[in-house]
């Protein structure tokens, strides 16, 4: 099931941060093309500009130069109002600390994208695909991490986002618990055709890719395809 | 090399520098409010004290009929007086061309070596009179002043009945005379009453007065008591109709501005200490959260090896420069209303100097109090942090496990938006940092009403005085009682619509050994121009016999309704009489003795007279009225509520309104850095929470909401119980400082608490739009990076 066309088209994207001596090259001239249902890992070392390509896709950040589009979204130049309806319609995101909001409860967590969300599945359903039902009514306070990490899979799904994008979704997590995540992941991709980034500097995750981009000192140094992907179970790390 | 953690301080105060700045004002303008009334208030004292010293102000006063000179040498020799000073006083009058209205005063003789021993003058202007010139006088300058007259200009004078022209020659301003007051004006009525100095020749032939004097002023000898003399004097002049010595709590003018100083007190020192109080508790409350919301930093520097003590230094230096800020910037501000304001008084306390102090202690005490406040919340909030192991305080503040609190789940039906759902489970969830900032939002308002109320105060004074209780439009004197018949022939007079007749006298109330020297007024039953009330403004019906006592004169003499007091009448005939206390009123306008009139007539016995009249005008007849009054027999002088009322508003309203705009301004700006701060450090500690929401796709506007939603609850309860301690603490207040003459009722109006509220209300609406523009600015990606 190769996936067919693409839907992010990135040319030339340069992120400058600072200005002078202090001037850091975060992304040096990237061309990215990402097709619909792909399954994309970012691999790389520490400031290679992993997080620096997955905000500016994300709708979070904006290049210094170069373009970014999402369908018919034109990513740079957009407005904060532009950008904030793209996230609100379109991208899920996880994070490596699990982001929830400590007031609410897993199923409020949930359901407060979902009450933003055009088309959204229910609250109880995204919790059914991370396994998680029988903790709604928790605060997350008394989740563990792997779980926390889990019901932030659930709110980033709730929405049936067209992009997930995860930074480092498993980093704070241990292997077994990482694998939970990594397997709620893979099965939004795989059940809902959700195009999903996931940056990870830990290669064994890589296997579960159909597309793998190396990163480098701001540029794609490598990229591959897998011929044959293993599942989020057989990760080890 | 700099030490890092200097270096911290510098950026810290660099990066925080508008909630610096609002907390620096914060104490800038409770040190501010301090320092200028504490500092206007000591000016007072001062001023006061330099002019009784440096004109001698006497200590024993005495009145009498006539007294040969002679007797001046047995005075002297009264074990316990110091200095003793002869001299002539009597009542005058004096005719204007400019105005028909009947103008009274005081003539007082100057030795022919110019200054007397006591109570000297202090020139404002002009020169001394030629001994050679008889006709020459110095009068007082507030008259000189409200009636514009000058040097050089001639005063028709009536002396004894007998009209002298004099010629003004300067103006002076006297320590008995600070205020010009008379019996049954309520303030000094500087357009109507005047005082002449004028050489003894000239004052003891036109009052047969050769080698006689009628009134003497004395200086008690170091270490003397009071009593013993004071007996001794009226011993002594009692065969030549002394009419009592009396000492500086008697003296009209003396009593009238400790009074006077009372209120200021309240005014200068009560409120402004309270204030500041309230101003230090705030500093405590934003510094507290300040440093708490550093709560990540702390644990850094303590994960990083460096020692409780280390990061508390840190902290102090960091408070101790932001309370130092504020402090400089309160003492120079304050030192510089302390001039404008202090500007305000010299229309009304007529003193030679008046100038704004600042004395050391102040400027030590007021950075002292700011200093300790604002470190005492940091270092008990770095104290809190530090106890805690590093690596728990380095986690985010685990807020509130708010599973255990249960109920806190039913918070949050499906309808409502979730954003509310966060900002209420935080509210209930944090009840002590709620409480906290709710009390601090609320404390700010009294701060603000404290200002206000002086405005309502002098509103309703003027309103209960001249609106309720003293309803005539003027008043005559009489020189001396009259039959009570003038009252039809002032009836009569055109442009007389209402007349009624009082008898006023002047008494010493003794009970015990307790003495209190005042006036009585006799007021006919069911006299309407003058209607006595409570303090519920309910009228009073004048007792038929007996006395009625106003509470501070009651409290004085330890007096109780059914009591007998002894009155000394201090004219005609000199009764002594016993008389019931038949009830004791509220002083509303300041302390009072009434009787019936026809009582009070009986008590002097005496036909039926009066000695003054009020009445209601047609103010379209005003001027043909007053020349056929001033030509009626007998008038001393009057007085026109208009004027008076002019007149109060030039004085004691301009100093009220000066000193009220000031205290609410600073007010203003207390409450504003409170809510701004409230508002900053909610948003500080909560921008990871706010980034997430933002990334997750809620709108700038959705996200605002969940901040700005729990400041509106906040807001809705701090305000009105801020109203409710304003309230009290100003009934408080007044109830404390309830004075003589004047007291200051503790009457907020409605509009008064609506200002306060919607000025709190628009410092809350200028932080909602600050933090909307942070929120707007807040920089997701690094957010993301850090979980501090
Ligand atoms: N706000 C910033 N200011 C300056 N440099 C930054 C900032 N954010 C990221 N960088 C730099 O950009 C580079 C790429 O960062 P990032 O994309 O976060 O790397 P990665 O996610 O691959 O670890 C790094 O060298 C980092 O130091
Ligand atoms: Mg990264």
């Amino acid at each position: 099931m190769q996936p067919l066309a693409p839907v992010f088209v990135a040319r030339g994207l340069t992120k400058v941060y600072g200005a002078g001596d202090s001037r850091v090259l975060a992304l040096k001239d990237v061309d990215l093309d990402i097709r619909q249902g792909e399954f994309i890992v970012l691999l790389g070392p520490s400031g290679s500009g992993k997080s620096t390509l997955l905000n500016i896709l994300g709708g979070l950040d904006a290049p210094t130069s170069g373009t970014a589009t999402w369908r018919d979204h034109e990513l740079t130049g957009a407005s904060d109002e532009q950008l904030t309806t793209y996230r609100r319609e379109h991208v899920g995101f996880v994070f490596q600390f699990y982001n929830l909001i400590p007031s609410l409860t897993v199923e409020e967590n949930v359901r407060l994208v979902a009450q933003i969300a055009s088309n959204p599945m229910t609250p109880a359903e995204a919790l059914e695909l991370v396994g998680l039902s029988h903790r709604a009514g928790h605060f997350p306070s008394q989740l563990s991490g792997g779980e926390q990490q889990r019901v932030a899979v659930a709110r980033a799904i709730v929405k049936r986002p067209d992009i997930l994008l995860c930074d480092e979704p498993t980093g704070a997590l241990d292997v077994d618990t990482g694998r939970l995540v990594l397997a709620a992941i893979a099965k939004v991709n795989a059940e809902l055709n959700t195009t999903t980034a996931v940056i990870t500097h830990n290669s064994a995750i890589a296997g579960m890719a159909h597309r793998v981009l190396r990163l480098s000192g701001g540029r794609i140094v490598k990229e591959e395809a897998n011929p044959r992907r293993i599942r989020a179970e057989d990760v080890t790390w | 090399m700099v030490n890092v953690l200097d270096i911290k301080v510098a950026r810290d105060l660099w990066s925080m520098r508008l909630q610096v700045l609002s907390i620096a004002l914060l104490v800038a303008a409770g040190v501010a409010v301090f320092v200028m009334s504490v500092s206007n208030y000591q000016a007072l004292i001062g001023a006061m004290e330099a002019h009784y010293r440096n004109e001698r102000f006497a200590d024993i006063f005495v009145g009498m009929t006539r007294a040969p000179l002679s007797i001046v040498d047995r005075l002297r020799e009264i074990n316990g007086i110091g200095i003793v000073e002869p001299r002539v006083a009597e009542p005058v009058r004096v005719i204007r061309e400019d105005t028909n209205l009947p103008i009274s005063g005081r003539v007082i003789s100057l030795p022919a070596a110019g200054q007397p021993l006591l109570n000297c003058l202090h020139l404002v202007q002009g020169r001394w009179p030629d001994p050679l010139h008889p006709e020459e006088v110095i009068i007082n300058a507030a008259y000189a002043e409200a009636r514009a007259v000058r040097s050089g200009e001639t005063m028709a004078v009536v002396l004894n009945g007998r009209l002298q022209g004099f010629r003004v020659v300067g103006t002076a301003l006297s320590p008995e005379f600070i205020f010009a007051t008379r019996a049954a004006v309520p303030l000094p009525d500087d357009r109507n009453f005047v005082v002449v100095w004028a050489s003894e020749d000239a004052v003891a032939s036109a009052f047969d007065m050769k080698g006689a004097f009628n009134d003497a002023l004395m200086t008690l000898a170091p270490g003397a008591g009071p009593q013993h003399v004071l007996e001794e004097v009226d011993r002594l002049l009692a065969p030549y109709g002394g009419t009592g010595a009396y000492g500086r709590s008697d003296q009209p003018s003396h009593r009238f501005l400790k009074d006077e100083l009372a209120e200021q007190e309240t005014l200068s020192i009560v409120m402004p200490s309270v204030f500041f109080g309230i101003a230090a508790f705030l500093l405590n409350v934003v510094i507290g959260r300040m440093v708490e919301a550093q709560r990540g930093q702390i644990a850094s520097l303590k994960a990083l090896g460096f020692a409780n003590r280390t990061i508390a230094f840190h902290y102090f230096k960091l408070v101790t420069a932001i309370a130092l800020l504020g402090s400089a910037i309160g003492l120079v501000v304050g030192r510089w209303f302390a001039i404008g304001v202090v500007g305000s008084y010299a229309a009304f306390f007529r003193f030679p100097s008046l100038e704004a102090q600042l004395e050391p202690w102040l400027l030590v005490a007021a950075t002292l109090v700011s200093v300790g406040a604002a470190n005492l919340a940091a270092a008990s909030a770095v104290y809190r942090i530090a106890m805690l192991a590093p690596a728990e305080a380095m986690r985010p503040e685990t807020p509130p496990a708010l599973h255990t609190f249960s109920w806190l789940q039913t918070i949050g039906s499906q309808r409502i938006p979730l954003q509310y759902v966060i900002a209420a489970r935080t509210i209930l969830g944090r009840p002590v940092r709620t409480l906290l900032t709710t009390v601090g939002i609320a404390l700010a308002i009294p701060l603000i009403l404290f200002g206000l109320y002086w405005f309502d105060a002098i509103d309703y004074m003027i309103d209960v005085s001249f609106g309720r209780i003293e309803r005539g439009d003027a008043f005559v004197t009489f020189t001396e009682p009259v039959s009570a018949d003038a009252l039809y022939e002032l009836r009569a007079i055109p442009g007389v619509l209402e007349a009624e007749v009082q008898r006023v006298v002047p008494i010493t109330l003794r009970a015990g050994h307790r003495a209190y020297r005042t006036s009585a007024t006799g007021l006919d039953s069911g006299s309407e121009l003058k209607v006595l009330r409570d303090s519920a403004l309910r009228p009073i019906a004048v007792p038929s016999d007996g006395i009625m006592l106003s509470r501070t004169i009651a409290r004085q003499l330890d007096l109780e309704a059914g009591d007998s007091v002894t009155i000394e009448v201090l004219e005609g005939s000199r009764p002594v009489r016993e008389v019931t206390v038949r009830r004791i009123s509220d002083d509303i306008l300041g302390a009072s003795v009434t009787m019936e009139r026809t009582a009070l007539n009986r008590l002097m016995r005496e036909g039926s007279v009066a000695n003054l009249a009020t009445f209601r005008i047609d103010p379209g007849q005003s001027e043909r009225l007053w020349s056929r009054i001033r030509s009626m027999p007998k008038i001393e002088g009057s007085s026109v509520k208009a004027l008076w009322f002019a007149l109060f508003n030039e004085t004691i309203g301009g100093m009220v309104v000066i000193g009220a705009l000031v205290l609410s301004g600073f007010g203003m700006l207390i409450a504003l850095g409170v809510v701004y701060n409230s508002a900053r450090i909610a948003l500080q500690e909560r921008a990871w929470e706010l980034a997430s929401l933002r990334i997750i796709g809620l709108t700038r506007r959705e996200v605002s909401a969940v901040i700005i939603s729990e400041l509106v609850v906040e807001l809705i309860v701090a305000i009105p119980a801020g109203l409710l301690i304003g309230r009290y603490l100003i009934e408080l207040i007044a109830s404390a400082r309830a004075s003589e003459s004047f007291q200051i009722p503790a009457v907020i109006d409605r509009s008064s608490y609506a200002i306060a509220a919607l000025l709190v209300i628009g410092a809350a609406i200028a932080s909602f739009i600050t933090i909307r523009r942070r929120i707007d600015r807040l920089d997701l990606v690094a957010v993301l990076k850090t979980r501090d």
